[in-house]
């Protein structure tokens, strides 16, 4: 039946669409930083998988625990040299700031991998499930059940471990946070490594459906943004209510009023939200 | 308080000065006057990237060729071949600044067209007023030349002569092919040649069941598909770039679709679309302007199609494609028009090319009243065992249609 | 007239000298940089007075540039074309403003960041009415020479940047910058003394949004074949925000010599850098953060006419 099709395959777009924004969401609610990098550390941590397949046979699950340390060192440092210094500057600066990043870091790219679409197939190719006339692509699957299992573990270090709760902490009350002894612009610095090791993952799990071009770096930054608004910032539920609302948003407005269409409702989406409930769907209540 | 605010007014008009004059001084370059230059914009950078890089393959070919032989002559002198190349950075404001730049600053004589129809259109108004003629080597489309300009022309014949043949195969091969779903692309050549397959679906009594544009930076297109899937065509035809025709394969793949026809155009008619997809490029058909198949004896410095094939295989170690065969054609053109005209002048040179009707490597060049070539047929071909096979015109069929895309 | 405004008025009398010195194509560099400053200056009503980051600039260029081309292609001679095209504009952004206004910062920006997106879709799917993928063709307004041509559009753009900057002028000394200022520093304070400032913050979007709607339509007559996805160009949205930050936020003066700056870097930086030219614009918006984050205008200290205040 379409429908239920047209349902599946949008719960499992919704949780890739969730693995995307994420990271985004994190440093957005925790440093109240809009990275505008972050469609690029996506694409480049599709590279690394793709590199990694390529030319050392390293299988696309591997490649995951290569690249969190990776990225998360490099967004480290990237926040640490360079972001805090317009930390508590307003909105445009560091909006205009990250922009510029982002065209150093999407340059770069283009000169050195080059425009051209590259795809990870992996070989066997891993074929599609078939249940009573629904199909669901095998791939996608395992890279759904992988973005869930990366949530699920972001979900778990904030809740548990002190790093994580101090995060929280300082996303809840900055000010409070530092009166409770918490180095703040560490805890900066770590929450946008984390952002960035969850973009670079999150990279790596694309690679497998998408194809991947430093062109396509603006796609998925289009795509976290509306999540994070439709969903609430800074929230893992946040993030998974806004990739599902998102990918059905789209699904049914694709088969109802045709794909061209689909992109416009997304954004009308957006502002609509923005407007009258901007906090999104789950709103600002801290990582639960 | 005074001098402070000469400063500023110094400092101010000294800025504005600057830039003017670094932008208003030409960079004169050394004018050496057995040189022909020949600008060729091409959008280096953004999206269309790897476009330009095929369009720089052929121009290359050819002007290497053409140095190799001597250069170009003219009564009796040989003048060298350069090809300028400048960034419009795949927008198309900045192809029709940088065709104008070209003319005015960087003095060349003739002109490549920018890449793609949109591009192409912008920029012949910049060319058509300053009487530089121009030959593009990627408008297909015929609302390119539908503003009466003396000084373009164009290799690609109209969209709709890549549509026809294959329609017509189809409904030879495959009577039972009565319904079509076709999907394009947002953008110029996609949508144009999308509407050109309604118009010939129509005119052949073959029903649409459903058509629709899918915006520029679609990542997902599993919605789209579920729905023409259930819609159930025994004709898919899908336009686009090879990035979206790959993703859209495989999501197709994905979802277990099968029809007796897929056709996707312009990817398959590049190498990079039949590696990455597969096996799933197994059947599918498109048509192309030029395959490196056809055997044409041509009166340019390529000759034959063959040692055209063989001259590109030497230098850059794949088969040519019909954009890069298209571009060095438009440099073996001018080649011989300028040697026609036996001058540099514009206007002959516009006139020899206007009057051309010559059989080349890419095949028989004649352009019609518009500046548009219509002389070209169009192959239509098929990927069989990883391999483009020609179905059409029959001078150079190579196969048989095969029916049925898994 | 304070002495900032003369200094506006008198760079933008010498801009008007230009096709003096150069041919066709300073003209054409002319044109662009005119129509730079146009949007440096629209966006500092909004982003510089009001304290709104608005990220719309690029949604209203592609409005007033196909919303000219159409009237084009149905006769409508070209000065009511873009008469037209600046009063859509105006009432569309005022309309969009008293929903939009109402939120701050980041969500403002992103607000109106989205409105540049679906107007791109919208005017990318009304295929008859705007060709959609396909562009949109726009007759040749006169079949005259070169440099008459070049010269026409640039005093028409000329003339746009002058108009822009006499309101905005007026705009700077009358009760409503006055508001704008209030609104700018605290926004429920204005409120709370009876300022009306959805109506104040409408406006200014309004003004912000007609003369770039007015450049689009120009711009559209000027290049004769327009595409969503060349008119709706994000970087339309963001390089009035660069120049307006290189010059100093706030400063009319300012902002219209950091588009010229700005202009001349980027002509430099594209000859030169062909391949890298977007990454060496990324270095260039990054120095320019750390190091002057006040523009040049504060290069020199004392000056400070028109403190740049934060956003």
């Amino acid at each position: 039946m379409l429908a239920v099709q047209v349902l599946i395959n949008a719960l499992v777009l919704g949780c890739l669409y969730a693995c995307i924004a994420i990271g985004f969401s994190l440093v957005w609610g925790v440093l109240n930083v809009i990275n505008l990098i972050h469609g690029s550390f996506i694409v480049l941590g599709a590279y690394l998988a793709w590199g990694a397949y390529q030319w050392l046979g390293i299988s696309p699950w591997y490649a995951l625990v290569i690249a969190a340390p990776l990225f998360f060192a490099f967004g480290y440092l990237l926040q640490r040299l360079l972001l805090n210094r317009v930390i508590s500057a307003p909105v445009l600066v560091t909006l205009t700031l990250t922009f510029g990043l982002d065209l150093i870091l999407n340059n770069a790219m283009i000169y050195y991998f080059k425009a051209d679409y590259r795809k990870l197939t992996l070989s066997p190719p891993t074929g599609s499930i078939s249940l009573f006339d629904v199909v669901v692509p095998v791939d996608r699957l395992i890279a759904t059940a992988s973005a869930l299992a990366l949530t699920g573990l972001l979900y778990l270090l904030l809740r548990r471990s002190k790093v994580g709760r101090a995060i929280v902490a300082v996303r809840l009350d900055r000010d409070a946070a530092v009166l409770m002894g918490v180095d703040v612009k560490s805890i900066y610095a770590i929450a946008f490594g984390l952002g960035a090791a969850l973009a670079g993952c999150a990279g790596v799990l694309m690679a497998l459906i998408f194809p991947i071009s430093p062109l396509t770096s603006s796609a998925y930054l289009g795509k976290a943004f509306v999540v994070c608004v439709l969903g609430g910032l800074g929230s893992v539920s946040g993030a998974l209510a806004g990739g599902l609302l998102l990918a059905l948003v789209e699904g049914i407005g694709s088969t109802l009023i045709g794909p061209a269409h689909a992109t416009t409702l997304s954004f009308v989406l957006l502002i609509i939200f923005l407007v009258v409930r901007p906090q999104g769907l789950l709103g600002r209540k801290g990582f639960e | 308080m005074v001098q402070s605010r000469l400063a500023r007014y110094a400092r101010i008009s000294g800025s504005l000065l600057l830039a003017v004059a670094g932008l208003a001084v030409s960079a004169s370059l050394a004018s050496a006057e057995d040189v022909i230059r020949f600008g060729a914009p091409l959008p280096i950078t953004g999206p269309l990237a790897p476009e330009a890089v095929k369009q720089q393959q052929g121009y290359d070919l050819w002007a290497e060729q053409a140095n190799k032989a001597g250069g170009i002559t003219i009564g009796g002198k040989k003048y060298k071949v350069e090809i300028v190349y400048a960034d419009y950075q795949s927008n198309t404001p900045r192809a029709v600044q940088t065709t104008e730049q070209m003319i005015t600053q960087d003095n060349v004589n003739f002109l490549f067209g920018a890449f793609g129809s949109g591009a192409a259109k912008a920029a012949s108004t910049i060319s058509e007023k300053y009487k530089v003629p121009t030959l593009a080597a990627t408008a297909s489309s015929s609302q390119v030349y539908d503003q009466g300009y003396k000084y373009l022309f164009g290799t690609f014949t109209p969209n709709d002569t890549l549509t026809t043949p294959l329609t017509q195969i189809i409904k030879a091969k495959a009577p039972e092919v009565k319904k079509v779903a076709i999907l394009a692309r947002n953008d110029l050549f996609p949508l144009a040649i999308a509407q050109e397959m309604e118009k010939s679906a129509k005119a052949n009594g073959i029903e649409v069941t459903y058509f629709e544009k899918y915006a520029i930076n679609t990542l997902d297109h599993s919605a789209t598909l579920s729905q023409i899937k259930s819609l159930a065509p025994q004709w898919i035809f899908v336009t686009g770039y090879t990035n979206d025709l790959l993703l859209i394969r495989k999501q197709m793949v994905d979802q277990q679709m099968r029809a007796s026809v897929v056709t996707m155009i312009a990817g398959p008619a590049y190498q990079e679309f039949i590696e990455a997809a597969g096996q799933s490029a197994e059947n599918i058909s498109s048509a192309s302007w030029w395959h490196p198949a056809e055997q044409y004896a041509g009166k340019d410095i390529f000759g034959q199609t063959s040692n055209f094939v063989k001259l590109f295989r030497a230098k850059y170690n794949s088969d040519p494609d019909y954009g890069q065969a298209s571009a060095a054609l438009c440099g073996a053109l001018f080649q011989l028009a300028i040697e026609k005209a036996g001058s540099l002048d514009r206007e002959k040179v516009r006139d020899e090319l206007a009057k051309m009707d010559v059989v080349t490597f890419f095949g028989p060049v004649k352009f019609g009243a518009n500046g548009q070539i219509n002389s070209l047929e169009p192959p239509v071909f098929q990927i069989q065992n990883a391999k483009p096979v020609v179905l059409f015109p029959d001078a150079i069929k190579q196969g048989e249609f095969k029916l049925g895309v898994n | 007239m304070t002495r900032v405004n003369l200094a506006l008025l008198i760079l933008i009398a010498c801009v008007a000298s230009l096709p003096l010195f150069g041919g066709a194509y300073a003209l054409r560099v002319g044109t662009i940089a005119c129509m730079y400053a146009i949007f440096a200056l629209s966006w500092n009503i909004v982003g510089g007075f009001a304290g709104y980051p608005s990220f719309a600039t690029a949604a209203f260029f592609g409005f007033g540039a196909y919303a000219t081309g159409i009237l084009l292609n149905k006769g409508v001679p070209l000065s009511v074309a873009v008469i037209g095209s600046l009063v859509m504009c105006f009432l569309l952004a005022a309309a969009l403003g008293t929903v939009l206004l109402r939120l701050r910062g980041h969500y403002f920006a992103i607000a109106s960041l989205s409105l540049v997106e679906v107007f791109r879709e919208l005017v990318n799917n009304a295929t008859d009415l705007t060709g959609g993928g396909m562009g949109l063709n726009i007759p040749l307004a006169s079949g005259s020479g070169i440099l008459a041509d070049a010269t026409f559009f640039f005093y028409a753009m000329w003339a746009l940047l002058l108009i822009t900057a006499v309101v905005v002028m007026i705009v700077s000394a009358s009760k409503l910058g006055f508001g704008l200022n209030c609104i700018r520093q605290n926004e429920t304070a204005s409120n709370m003394v009876g300022l009306n400032s959805t109506l104040y913050k409408s406006v200014a979007f309004g003004l912000s949004a007609c003369f770039v709607g007015a450049a689009g339509g120009i711009y559209a007559a000027w290049v004769h074949y327009i595409d969503p996805s060349d008119v709706f160009d994000i970087l339309y949205s963001v390089k009035p925000i660069v120049m307006a930050l290189m010059g100093g936020l706030g400063s009319p003066l300012g902002v219209v010599c950091g588009a010229f700056v700005y202009l001349g870097l980027e002509e430099v930086v594209w000859r030169n850098y062909i391949q890298i030219h977007s990454g060496v614009l990324g270095v260039l918006i990054i120095m320019l953060l750390l190091f002057l984050p006040h523009g040049l205008i504060s290069l020199r200290s004392g000056m400070f006419w028109r403190k740049a205040k934060h956003v």
